[in-house]
């Protein structure tokens, strides 16, 4: 494997008894999208922080190519950020703004000027070169702010939340072209959000941090399908959490019956979790479905309508159906094996992926056969 | 009902206008009269404002006054803003709010008392009373005054705005001189009239420290006043009105020049683009 762009070795930060993270690990490489993902105060703009330079780790190094970077200053480190709320300088004009950076270096004017039109080229704002930063939507504030970050060329790109303050529309379009420009530019962008859709749509590579520490990372897919522990299934998508028990392997007991799933590796009769996301479970006739449920109370959401349904044993589902159901109604519950998935308590992310490596053949073969 | 308590706040308001500028006014109409007394109008002349040119030591005066007020609020103004980016820079809450009240301490204390210090402080270091000492005196007390026009702005600025300009590769001189004093500019530039206006009006400490040969305005028009009111004070009572007047409109204009700037361009843009 390519030796990683940025490293962290057991790096932690407290502020007196205050410990915003706990020995973290985490390894990104060059040219990929990363995202740290967590609600607020789960230490992901820390770890963004140490790495631009602005923080100092309590513990622990920080490796930038394989060199240490602990004690070097943000001014001398060849990653840019892209601040939360822009801070672009009022004082200077769009142009100044993108140019800062090259003036500082001392960069001859010509280059300078033809760098920031190619910059704003990038980021669709070409010709705005004499716009006073108080005249510009905060869309077009973004830009530049991403536009003065990139006219360095920067290894790597950290962007602090910048979508957060953009309405709906207009982020999801931010989102698309963010994934463009790191694509043609080829260079590492690591995206720190709190928004779970935004990070399942743009990464290569999530990070779900809680507490000061890294949960879980994986491919979107991993994360979405696979969730290690009760937080992550519930911060990341919407989903169902039961407790149950896993008989043997494939076989596990929740809501008072036993099904047939994918996972293995657990001793037999051990206590876990069982994760089942909304859109995976369909509502059938009561003959065919595994369960029988009765409809609570539903809600339209424009693309499909959010059921709340309770089964015999009084636990709450969440179903989300492209067709509408009658609040009061017995209805079936259907899902297939692999839409099962087992959380094991307290489960360590080494032992995790290594039980997700052994039991990931068998699962496709089950697949297979259904 | 609204309309008629609008009404009343407006009386209040002029009012309130009278009784500050009327013994102001009062003043500069008999700088405009043709006997020597401030009574009885008895028509209007410019005597007293020849007399008061021609007196070569109140013009002497007057131009010392100006010196002093302009170099003690330049040096305080440079003091004064590193002494305010001194605070802002201070992490500790608690040794922030010690050094910001020891600022508003020299700001509250009776000018008596700054002023009999500096003469004891002069006297004992055996600095000569003169010039010197009173643009020392003005510096010291004009300090404060800037540290609390220009933290404000300091304050104000979004920290952010620091960390980029060092993300972007700039050292502490650079954030210092392309981001932080173009935001601050605006408190920069009222801490150095402010001061200036406290130079020029201020009588308790400068009476103190003047010393023999050099004089202020203020403490000369005390002196004379006390052989009894000269019309031409009046006079220059009216021309000091004037060149108040200047300055605030001077300040006025500088300080609305960066934001209004922006949008005379844009407007001037904006025709072209038709």
């Amino acid at each position: 494997m390519a030796q990683p762009i940025i490293e962290f070795k057991n790096v932690a930060k407290q502020y007196d008894d205050n410990i915003v993270l706990k020995s973290v690990d985490l390894e990104i490489e060059a040219g990929k999208f990363y995202t740290l993902l967590g609600p607020s105060g789960s230490g992901k703009t820390t770890i963004l922080r140490l790495i631009a330079g602005f923080l100092e780790a309590t513990s622990g190094d920080i490796l930038f190519e394989g060199q240490r970077i602990n004690d070097l200053p943000p001014e001398k480190r060849r990653v840019n950020t892209v601040f939360q709320n822009y801070a672009l300088f009022p004082n200077m004009n769009v142009f100044d703004n993108v140019a800062f950076g090259m003036s500082i270096k001392g960069k001859k004017k010509s280059d300078i000027k033809a760098k920031v039109a190619e910059m704003l080229t990038l980021v669709k704002l070409k010709g705005y070169e004499d716009r006073e930063i108080s005249e510009l939507s905060g869309g077009q504030q973004q830009r530049v702010a991403i536009a003065r970050a990139l006219a360095n060329d920067p290894e790597v790109l950290l962007l602090d939340e910048p979508l957060s303050a953009l309405d709906y529309k207009l982020r999801k379009d931010m989102q698309y072209e963010l994934r463009e420009i790191q694509k043609r530019l080829g260079i590492t962008f690591i995206f720190v959000t709190h928004d779970q859709e935004e990070a399942l749509a743009m990464s290569d590579w999530i990070f779900v941090t809680n507490e000061g520490e890294i949960v879980q990372n994986g491919t979107p897919v991993d994360i979405y399908d696979a969730p290690i522990n009760h937080f992550v299934a519930d911060f990341i998508g919407e989903s169902n959490i039961l407790s149950g028990v896993m008989r043997q392997d494939y076989l596990v007991s929740f809501a008072g019956k036993e099904f047939e799933n994918v996972d293995g590796g657990m001793r037999p009769n051990e206590p876990v979790e069982v994760v089942l996301r909304p859109e995976d479970l369909d509502l059938v006739s009561v003959d065919d479905g595994k369960l029988v449920v009765t409809i609570d109370y539903q809600s339209f959401r424009g693309d499909y309508y959010e059921i709340t349904a309770h089964d015999d044993d009084q636990n709450y589902w969440k179903i989300q159906a492209t067709n509408p159901a009658v609040t009061g109604e017995r209805r079936g519950l259907f899902f297939d094996p692999e839409d099962i998935h087992i959380m094991r308590l307290d489960e360590s992310e080494e032992d995790f992926d290594a039980r997700m490596e052994e039991y990931e053949d068998s699962e496709e073969d089950v697949q297979h056969e259904s | 009902m609204a309309n008629k308590s609008k009404k009343w706040s407006n009386i209040y308001l002029i009012f309130v206008f009278i009784l500050m500028y009327a013994p102001i006014f009062y003043l500069i109409f008999y700088s405009f009269n043709k006997g020597d007394f401030m009574a009885d109008f008895s028509g209007f002349s410019w005597r007293h404002y020849i007399d008061m040119f021609a007196d070569t030591r109140l013009m002497q005066i007057l131009v010392n006054t100006f010196i002093v007020a302009l170099l003690s609020a330049l040096i305080a103004t440079l003091i004064g803003l590193f002494g305010a980016l001194g605070i802002y820079n201070t992490k500790q809450n608690n040794t922030k709010n010690i050094l910001l009240s020891l600022n508003n301490i020299l700001m509250v204390s009776p000018d008596v008392i700054i002023g009999a210090s500096f003469l004891i402080f002069f006297t004992m270091v055996g600095l000569k009373l003169g010039f010197g000492s009173v643009v020392l005196a003005h510096i010291a007390f004009s300090i404060p005054i800037v540290v609390l026009m220009v933290l404000p702005k300091l304050n104000e600025m979004n920290p952010a705005l620091v960390d980029a300009a060092r993300d972007l590769g700039a050292n502490n001189y650079q954030v210092l001189s392309r981001v932080i004093l173009p935001y601050a500019w605006p408190g920069i530039l009222s801490g150095f009239f402010m001061a200036i206006t406290y130079s020029l009006d201020d009588f308790a400490v400068t009476f103190f420290v003047t010393g023999n040969g050099f004089s202020t305005l203020s403490v000369e028009i005390y002196s004379r006043a006390r052989q009894g009111i000269d019309l031409s004070i009046n006079a220059l009572s009216a021309l000091m009105f004037l060149l108040s007047l200047i300055l605030v409109i001077i300040y006025y204009f500088i300080s609305n020049y960066s934001s209004k700037g922006s949008k005379k361009k844009r407007g001037a843009r904006m025709v072209v683009h038709q």
